[in-house]
């Protein structure tokens, strides 16, 4: 279990993270999402032991992360700027990582180079982007961490090499019960691959909690006709004679509700990650303004 | 193997058991062959294993798999047409909401239906 308890950090005068306490479960996969500066990098940051904050802790299992290499070498990390030495190759970062992790797998870094086909000699700064977030990811696989901290990890790969990816990784996630933390902003993909979802803003966590009680506890209704009284409702929009509403309660409830007021038409669908997001952004001012240009 | 479609509305686990019972219905997969792993499934769909768990919990509640332990999930021997019949009442479920929405009675569904389908209403 990973967790950051009333993490505060400020740069100059911006309050970065604001009092942010966050839980990552062993053996989860984790999807991180919040708006463009919500602080996701920098609490990622912390998580990797990179940032000391200014107040409150985190903790891998109940271990300090902060200056502990013993903790920081179970956790392996693909950062959204992947680095590599100048002028090192695939084989020097190999030797280097080696040397660091004491559980790299030489064998799964063979059977690797048939995965993502890069080339053992060449320097990786001269790959291109995609190429050399392979590279990272060929690496980091390779050090058999328990968990995997994850920073925009699919961008800018191609959609074979995103989904490649994405199945090393759950395959290992089934096998070793590896613990997955990802950040991105392609909740589609997330929704496919996440059980645990934390929705961050301006330096604080807004909600936090697995997809399945996420999902299973709200529910979007489309109806003609009046809008049920005994319905707790969260958002509300009208399209010409259909309003579409999103609703507290099971699609049990909230069919069985709606059915007893006969409407014209009705139906309800389960929320996608995408709808909860902006929902639940919308409740704190986060939403697409209606500006025609 | 079962294909999950990001646009259906269905949540993927219900897409998961909805696939593997029309495959089992349709003899695909026969009974006593064995369904692939967790893991080896959440690799090849690129998806969360604990969803393949669930689906593969509900299809043994369901009755159309046997698990067994370190071993794996197994097809049962079908229970006769019961995927096939699960179907069609499904897309009659359907089907009859759209025929009401579109304006037809209660009155006038049951005569279709009564008839067979072999006269129009």
């Amino acid at each position: 279990m990973l967790e950051l308890k009333n993490i505060t950090k400020t740069f100059g005068d911006f309050k970065a993270l604001d009092n942010l306490s966050m839980t990552v479960p062993k053996g989860a996969v984790y999807g991180l999402v919040g708006p463009n500066g919500a602080g996701k990098s920098t609490a990622i940051r912390h998580m990797l032991g990179i940032y000391r904050p200014d107040s409150g802790s985190v903790t891998l299992e109940g271990m300090e992360v902060y200056e502990n290499p013993v903790v920081k070498a179970r956790m392996g990390s693909i950062p959204d700027e992947v680095f590599f030495y100048p002028s090192a190759t695939l084989e020097e970062m190999r030797r280097f990582y080696r040397g660091i992790y004491p559980k790299f797998d030489d064998a799964l870094f063979e059977r690797l180079y048939e995965v993502f086909q890069l080339p053992r000699k060449g320097q990786i700064r001269r790959f291109s982007k995609g190429m050399q977030k392979q590279a990272a990811f060929h690496l980091t696989l390779c050090t058999r961490p328990d968990i995997l901290i994850l920073d925009e990890p699919v961008d800018g790969l191609d959609p074979v090499m995103r989904r490649q990816v994405m199945s090393l990784i759950l395959s290992d996630v089934a096998q070793r019960e590896t613990t997955v933390l990802i950040s991105s902003h392609n909740l589609r993909e997330l929704e496919d691959v996440c059980d645990h979802v934390g929705i961050m803003d301006r330096g604080k966590m807004l909600l936090e909690r697995s997809l399945a009680d996420m999902q299973g506890s709200t529910v979007k209704l489309q109806l003609v006709g009046e809008t049920p009284e005994n319905l707790n409702i969260l958002h509300e929009s009208v399209s010409g004679r259909l309003r579409t509403l999103v609703v507290r309660g099971t699609a049990q409830e909230v069919t069985e509700r709606v059915a007893a007021t006969k409407p014209a038409y009705f139906d309800v669908l389960p929320l996608s990650l995408e709808e909860i997001f902006i929902y639940e952004l919308g409740g704190v001012d986060y939403e697409v303004k209606n500006i025609i240009l | 193997m079962v294909t999950l479609n990001s646009r259906d509305s269905r949540p993927i686990y219900v897409q998961i058991v909805d696939g593997i019972r029309e495959q089992i219905a349709l003899g695909i997969l026969a009974p006593g062959e064995k369904l692939p792993s967790v893991r080896e499934l959440a690799g090849v769909l690129a998806i969360n294993p604990n969803t393949i768990q669930r689906a593969y919990r509900e299809l043994e509640a369901g009755g159309w798999v046997t698990t067994e332990a370190g071993r794996g999930c197994f097809v049962r021997q079908a229970p006769e047409n019961a995927g096939r019949k699960d179907a069609l009442v499904r897309s009659l479920q359907e089907t009859a909401g759209e025929l009401r929405r579109l304006g037809l009675t209660e009155e006038d569904l049951i005569r279709l239906i009564t008839k067979g389908g072999t006269n129009h209403a």
